[in-house]
């Protein structure tokens, strides 16, 4: 049904409209009863088909401009926008007149805020719920991801917002009480879009981040994301069984922007006083700070996602072979030609948790890297890190030192008071990769709030859990992150699962050109997710195998042989075969055997 | 004159300040057919003339037009008034109302004064309405009024009862008539469905109307009972049928009662809600009639109403004749086993009235049963228009907590009154209840449970189930005579280092909730019972519990217990045994109750654990503490290729989803915890016969196995302390299979589980045999008979080589003649040990190297 008459883009409200006049005139005249949108209710009558077929088929998803801190301010209101972050809270449901009867047809309010027309009598309304979530960018998000998907050149399309409307939001910005920090890092990669505007100031929409930027020191000149400080949205979610979405999901929303500064405004209703005691929550997120998203199409993110280009090739285990080599050899050259230490980074970066049995996890592999002091972790580690942020779409960089523990917020809680839930730095998305550089700590003595960080740290590291503090009890939300440490001797605080001395040979000092690094980021995407399938005979194999090794040497328990089985299917699938053979486990124990010998 | 009973009319003069027995209900005006009362036009109407009542949650969000029936004190015409009354109400001769004695003053302001169409009303007895459904207001009447007088409850039948043959809202009503307090009336909606169950869904679906009208008829029969009543009493229902999640209350739940189980999470303030307000008069002091308040707005009297002043515009409030009902807002969220996974709680506004203001607390688990309302938002104060969006919150008419019958993981595993009634609440819990007793069913739930508890940690079965007795426990019991017996089951656990003791323990430590988790080093005696401290505000000194009497009911775990200091250890032994902690220091003289159990784990003193010696020798543990304990473990790391290839399957299926390795079903954490608290709470094995006679006869087979007829030597295999632990044993095991009575099987496995504790640690490695001794005294049968040999040929010796009085002969000599005589190894020490027990004869005197025989 998509002709040209819809634009889409410019104005899907009316087609929406139009669809529903349409469909409900459609059913009326069916089924002849008196309510015939009643059926509407919690389904869709063909408006998001409409969409999705522009969006996917039609390739208009490129004309679909991002929603951004630094377009915030260009986009007309009503438009079709674009937002990829991650669901930070779920702010409840809300009730709204969905459907409602103005002379003889039938009107929607679906996907908007603002009714035009008055509320008629309830009798001739419906009224209809909406999911609200409150979606900020991803934290950690690297710089590079930001170039799969840019949107139309918004400058063109700036004259369309009048002038009145900047002025407003000026004075809004002015008047602003609370602390306006510095923007992240939003480095726009695509050249088309100028990072900000004069008119628009990018202001902070989460106040109540209490991380203190003073203590965190710069680990290689680039700011950190500090999750939540450039802008955040908040998305109405339409149709859809609210348990699909997950807190911390990264996805993608495309749906009607709308900005109706008058709803925010506080009403001082003397009539009645109730209103203001049943307070709203979105009533802190005020419409000239936080868009309000009405999503139509919504899908999740992955790595793959991110990557420019669709993958091309087939994920051949030649094709994968070769890659593996040539990310191999720059990770030599990064660690200073220290091998060992390059084979064992490549498995930890392709490692992501499979299963969880308890509190058993299977599949994660975290790393220590001992052997560093300042200035080596300085000259390596800040090449690690910039390696690191090219390679992966989220990961962060976090100074372990005395003041960071005793002050950082690391535990999301729940704030009842005004009834959101205040971000920490361990609100993480699947697939982030944190790096710990450990040789900052000092002797020095931890508060009570330093404890509970290690503990959380701890936790984190064993069963990938993390604990949010919900006042009255504590919530336990499953995360996946990868975690490597640089530190001096062995790590006390993050006890990892592999433990490499690193011995360095040279000074690093590479360059990589983009395709190279497009072919990596393809690849780690591509094995992370290819599935693991093994026969019996693998089985019956790999047990003669532990069982000669416990044999052989004594000191072998649980622990270890699992993380060698973890190791030996990672390396497996980074050769792109997805079944483990007896080459793979030879290939981890005579790396094991090599680390042993350096431990002594 | 205004009968008391229903007067709608409040005109006569001396009403004013008469409290208006209105048959008003706190909820807003339903609407009748609108045959009757051409203004209703479909909109919901509201009685903004609720006085002396608790006020209302009853702002209806439509605009409404100013309600009728505004109270004037002046002499209108009754019959308009009544006109109104009636349109809304049923009035009603024409209900089929049994009257008796009291005037047929019925609710809906009748009186009988003379005007009075005297059935005037009857006029209007066509059949009343709810708008927009069928439901007949006066059928709703009179099945109303027949529940409240009949229904008799069937729990009560067999209750002789004095007052008989009333039903049990009628008793209800009298106390509360006698009492002369209260102000509500609990209504179960159980009981209504039984009785009614159209009435029921009838309520539930209309509850603003239906309400209203069992306001009135209550009204009606108090009045009936007793004339002079004043206050109003308002009917609370509450015990849905169904409760609704939080989450899934959606639009078509608006204007319904719903009953909301969750935990308040904040509260207001109360605030007050003008209901009347007073003005004065600021030229002659004169003081108007209360005026009601009306949606939020309350109407100045711009005209001073005393004849003499007539002054303008001044009038002024006066808040001390205000009359005020209080208010409050509470958030509620839902509770945390009801959130999916990945998902935050949602929260729920909840409006609070007059009593029921400070019922709960943040933190408090509570079932609401309310009302669903929804309002609109306006744009601004002076706008008509609304936003399209909708705020929702539920009127409350009831607030229960539900703390005491939770199952719930932070409830102590132990319970104070081990004869807990089940009470009406517990069986309502219902399914889980239920759930848990299926499982108890099952043939193999003694395994479950095994391979439930530590599911982590490899092997080590009969250690677990040794810890699943000591988390379900014996029953502790008290002879009339004063004697004591404990029902908690101490382990130890001692074996090699790598194997993983010290996570059993945090296991334990994480399930029982009331446990206290030391490392031996880290404890004192003190830390552990209890310590004197100053209390900062009063200054006094105050006992502060240590670590056993804290974990009082629970489970006390020591790691490191070899560690421990002698001091700290020497503590233990009260505890252990009679599960107390006497303290005398600083004035303080008392004696704490502390009833836990132990679960200790010890290392060996040499790296790994020598087998040739014993348990003992191994630990450096007194033998008397360690007879303390009812179950000892040894965990020995044996290089057995058949574990090592279990170990390994277990690694690899881990990792694989095969579906070939099956996994038998376990139980997850949650489970497990309201399984064992609900066992620990409710079900108290009694010993039967024939088990009581299979533990005599077990306990003399165990005891003759030591005396051999053939062998000279009396190795103890059994105590009477391990009959105790067999009786605990043996209950804590019926207890896993929820049964009342401890059967013979009980009975046999717990020998079967003492047997392979004792042999790990009793084994007598010189001869093989069990040897209780050795745990007491630390010296086995086999030691002891050696011993005596030796004494013996020493004496034979010392008797024949040395004279009395002669002169001293160096041990040495003494040695190698006795080394010549037998053919035993004879040590030096052994041999001085020898004459130390001649000394203590008398035979003998040592002085150093020399002994001299006197």
């Amino acid at each position: 049904m998509v002709g040209p008459q819809y634009d889409l883009v410019g104005n899907p409200l009316g087609a929406v409209h139009a669809t529903f006049e349409r469909a409900a005139e459609a059913t009326a005249a069916e089924s002849g009863g008196r309510e015939p949108v009643a059926a509407f209710r919690g389904k869709d009558w063909g408006a998001s088909e409409v969409f999705r077929s522009f969006l996917f088929e039609q390739g208009g998803l490129d004309k679909v401009p991002v929603l951004d801190a630094s377009n915030l301010g260009l986009i007309k209101p009503n438009t079709l926008v674009r937002f990829r972050g991650m669901v930070q809270d779920m702010l409840g449901n809300e009730y709204y007149v969905g459907a409602f009867k103005d002379g003889s047809t039938w009107r929607t309010n679906k996907f908007s805020d603002f009714s035009p027309f008055s509320i008629p009598h309830p009798c001739d309304s419906h009224l209809w719920e909406r999911h609200l979530f409150h979606c900020v960018p991803v934290p950690g998000q690297n710089s590079w991801t930001r170039e799969s998907s840019p949107g139309p050149d918004l400058r063109t399309m700036s004259s369309c917002l009048t002038s009145e409307q900047r002025d407003k939001r000026k004075r809004d910005a002015d008047n602003d009480a609370m602390d306006v920090s510095e923007n992240g890092n939003v480095e726009s990669s695509s050249p088309s879009k100028k990072p900000k505007d004069d008119d628009v100031q990018n202001s902070n929409s989460s106040p109540e981040i209490s991380m203190n930027k003073g203590h965190i020191s710069e680990m290689n000149g680039v700011d950190h994301h500090i999750p939540g400080s450039s802008f955040s949205c908040l998305v109405k979610v339409y149709d859809m069984p609210e348990s699909q979405v997950k807190l911390n999901d990264v996805a993608e929303f495309i749906g009607v922007y709308t900005f109706d500064p008058e709803l925010a405004a506080p009403t001082d209703n003397s009539d009645d006083i109730m209103f203001d005691l049943i307070e709203d929550v979105t009533a802190q997120l005020p419409p000239s700070k936080v868009p309000r998203l009405h999503c139509l199409v919504r899908r999740n993110l992955s790595a793959h996602d991110f990557l420019s280009k669709p993958p091309t090739a087939e994920p051949s285990p030649i094709l994968l072979k070769g890659i593996r080599q040539s990310l191999l050899s720059h990770l030599t050259l990064v660690l200073g030609k220290d091998e060992l230490a390059a084979q064992c980074l490549l498995l930890h970066l392709l490692s992501r948790l499979r299963n969880k049995v308890d509190v058993v996890t299977v599949g994660r592999l975290s790393l220590n890297f001992t052997g560093f002091n300042r200035e080596s972790a300085s000259i390596f580690g800040n090449q690690l890190n910039n390696l690191i942020q090219r390679l992966l779409p989220y990961s962060q960089a976090i100074p372990l030192s005395i003041e960071y523990l005793n002050a950082a917020t690391l535990q999301p809680r729940k704030d009842n008071q005004s009834g959101r839930l205040v971000t920490g730095v361990l609100q993480l998305p699947q697939g982030t990769h944190l790096t710990f550089d450990e040789t900052l700590l000092q002797s020095g003595s931890l508060t009570s709030k330093g404890v509970e960080n290690t503990m959380l740290l701890k936790n984190l590291m064993e069963s990938q859990m993390v604990e949010y503090d919900f006042e009255y009890y504590k919530l336990e939300m499953a995360t996946d992150v990868q975690l490597l440490t640089l530190s001096e001797g062995k790590s006390n605080i993050l006890l990892s699962d592999l433990i490499v001395p690193f011995r360095p040979s040279s000074v690093p000092a590479v360059n990589v050109s983009a395709e190279e690094l497009e072919s990596w980021r393809w690849y780690l995407a591509t094995v992370r997710s290819l599935p693991q399938s093994t026969e019996s005979e693998t089985y019956q194999m790999i047990q003669d195998e532990m069982v000669s090794a416990m044999r052989d040497d004594r000191s072998l328990g649980c622990s270890e042989l699992s993380r060698w089985l973890t190791m030996a299917q990672i390396m497996a699938s980074s050769f792109g075969e997805n079944s483990l053979s007896i080459e793979h486990w030879q290939m981890v124990k005579e790396l094991e055997r090599l680390r042993k010998e350096r431990l002594h | 004159m205004a009968s008391r009973g229903g007067g709608g009319n409040s005109n006569s003069p001396n009403s004013v300040s008469s409290p208006d027995v209105r048959p008003s209900s706190p909820l807003p005006a339903t609407n009748s057919s609108p045959a009757q009362s051409g203004r209703s036009g479909g909109r919901r109407r509201r009685r903004g003339s609720a006085s002396p009542y608790p006020s209302s949650p009853s702002l209806g969000g439509f605009e409404t037009p100013p309600p009728p029936g505004r109270r004037t004190p002046s002499g209108a015409a009754t019959s308009r008034q009544r006109q109104n009354w009636t349109g809304r109400f049923p009035p009603t001769p024409s209900t089929p109302m049994s009257t008796d004695d009291v005037p047929p003053s019925s609710e809906a302001g009748d009186e009988d004064t003379p005007e009075t169409d005297g059935g005037g009303v009857d006029a209007d007895a066509a059949p009343v309405f709810v708008w927009g459904t069928n439901i007949s207001v006066q059928d709703v009447n009179a099945a109303i009024l027949r529940f409240l007088r009949h229904f008799r409850d069937p729990r009560d039948a067999g209750r002789v009862d004095p007052v008989m043959d009333e039903g049990k809202y009628m008793r209800a009503i009298h106390r509360i008539l006698e009492l002369e307090g209260g102000e509500s009336l609990d209504v179960d909606a159980h009981d209504v469905f039984d009785h009614d169950p159209d009435l029921y869904g009838k309520m539930v679906r209309y509850p603003l109307e239906v309400l209203a009208i069992f306001d009135i008829v209550l009204m009606d029969l108090v009045a009936r009972i007793e004339p002079l009543f004043e206050k109003h009493i308002q009917t609370r229902i509450y015990n849905l049928k169904s409760s609704v999640c939080l989450r899934n209350l959606n639009p078509s739940d608006i204007e319904k009662m719903v009953s909301i189980k969750g935990m308040i999470i904040r509260c207001s303030s109360v605030i007050p809600e003008l209901k009347e307000a007073v003005f004065r008069c600021l030229v002659c002091g004169f003081y108007s009639e209360p005026v009601m308040v009306d949606r939020g707005r309350v109407t100045e009297p711009h005209i001073c109403q005393k004849e003499q002043c007539k002054a303008t515009n001044s009038m002024t409030l006066v808040h001390n004749r205000c009359r005020f009902a209080d208010k409050q807002i509470i958030k509620l969220q839902e509770t945390p086993d009801e959130i999916p996974e990945g998902g935050t709680p949602h929260t729920v506004s909840v409006l609070m009235h007059d009593k029921l203001v400070d019922a709960g607390k943040p933190g408090d688990r509570v079932e609401i049963t309310g009302i669903y309302r929804a309002m609109t938002i306006r744009i601004g104060p002076t706008q008509r228009t609304v936003k399209s969006i909708f705020k929702t919150y539920i009127d409350c008419l009831h607030i229960k907590k539900t703390d005491k019958s939770r199952l719930h993981i932070e409830d102590s595993m132990g319970t104070d009154n081990p004869d807990a009634n089940k009470t009406a609440e517990d069986v309502s819990l219902g399914d889980k209840v239920e759930k848990l007793k299926e499982l108890s069913k099952l043939p193999d739930i003694y395994d479950r449970l095994t391979r439930s508890l530590a599911p982590n940690i490899w092997e080590l079965d009969d250690v677990k189930r040794g810890l699943l007795c000591q988390l379900f426990g014996g029953n502790p019991l008290r002879l009339p005579s004063g004697a004591s017996f404990r029902g908690d089951i101490n382990i130890l656990l001692v074996g090699d280092p790598g194997t993983s003791k010290s996570q059993l323990l945090q296991y334990m430590h994480k399930l029982s909730p009331r446990g206290i988790y030391t490392s031996g080093r880290g404890s004192s005696a003190v830390g552990l019972t209890a310590y004197v401290a100053k209390d900062p505000e009063t200054g006094e000194t105050v006992l502060e519990s240590g670590a056993l009497v804290l974990s009082d009911k629970g489970v006390c775990c020591i790691d490191e217990f070899d560690k421990m200091s002698d001091n700290a250890r020497s503590m233990l032994h009260e505890v252990m045994e009679q599960q107390t902690v006497s303290i005398a220091k600083a004035g303080i003289i008392a004696s704490l109750n502390a009833r836990t159990s132990v679960l200790a784990c010890a290392n060996p003193t040499e790296s790994r654990y020598n087998p040739r010696l014993s348990v003992i020798d191994n630990i450096h543990l007194a033998p008397t503490l360690l007879s303390r304990f009812d179950l000892i473990y040894l965990i020995l790391d044996k290089a057995d290729e058949q574990t090592d290839r279990r170990l390994a399957k277990h690694i690899v299926s881990l990792h694989f989803e095969n579906p070939n390795i099956e996994e038998i079903e376990a139980l997850d954490l949650p489970t497990l915890v309201a399984y064992i608290s609900y066992a620990r709470k409710y079900i108290q094995p009694q010993l039967s016969d024939e088990a009581a006679e299979e533990l005599t006869r077990g306990y003399v087979e165990m005891r003759k196995r030591g005396n051999n007829p053939g062998s000279r030597k009396k190795v103890i295999t059994a105590t009477a302390r391990q009959i105790e632990s067999l009786i605990r044993l043996s209950e804590a095991l019926a207890r896993m299979r929820f049964s009342e009575v401890v059967e013979v099987r009980d009975v046999v496995e717990a020998f079967r589980l003492l047997e392979v504790a004792m042999q790990q640690s009793a084994t007598d490695h010189a001869t093989g045999t069990i040897d209780m001794d050795l745990i007491m005294t630390g010296v086995s049968a086999s030691e002891r008979l050696r011993r005596d040999n030796l004494v013996a040929a020493t004496r034979n010796l010392v008797m024949e080589k040395m004279q009395l009085g002669g002169p001293s002969v160096r041990m040495i000599e003494l040695l190698e003649e006795l080394r010549k005589q037998s053919s035993m190894e004879i040590h030096l020490h052994d041999l001085r040990g020898a004459l130390g027990t001649l000394m203590t004869e008398g035979a003998v005197v040592i002085h150093g190297d020399n002994v001299k025989r006197v």
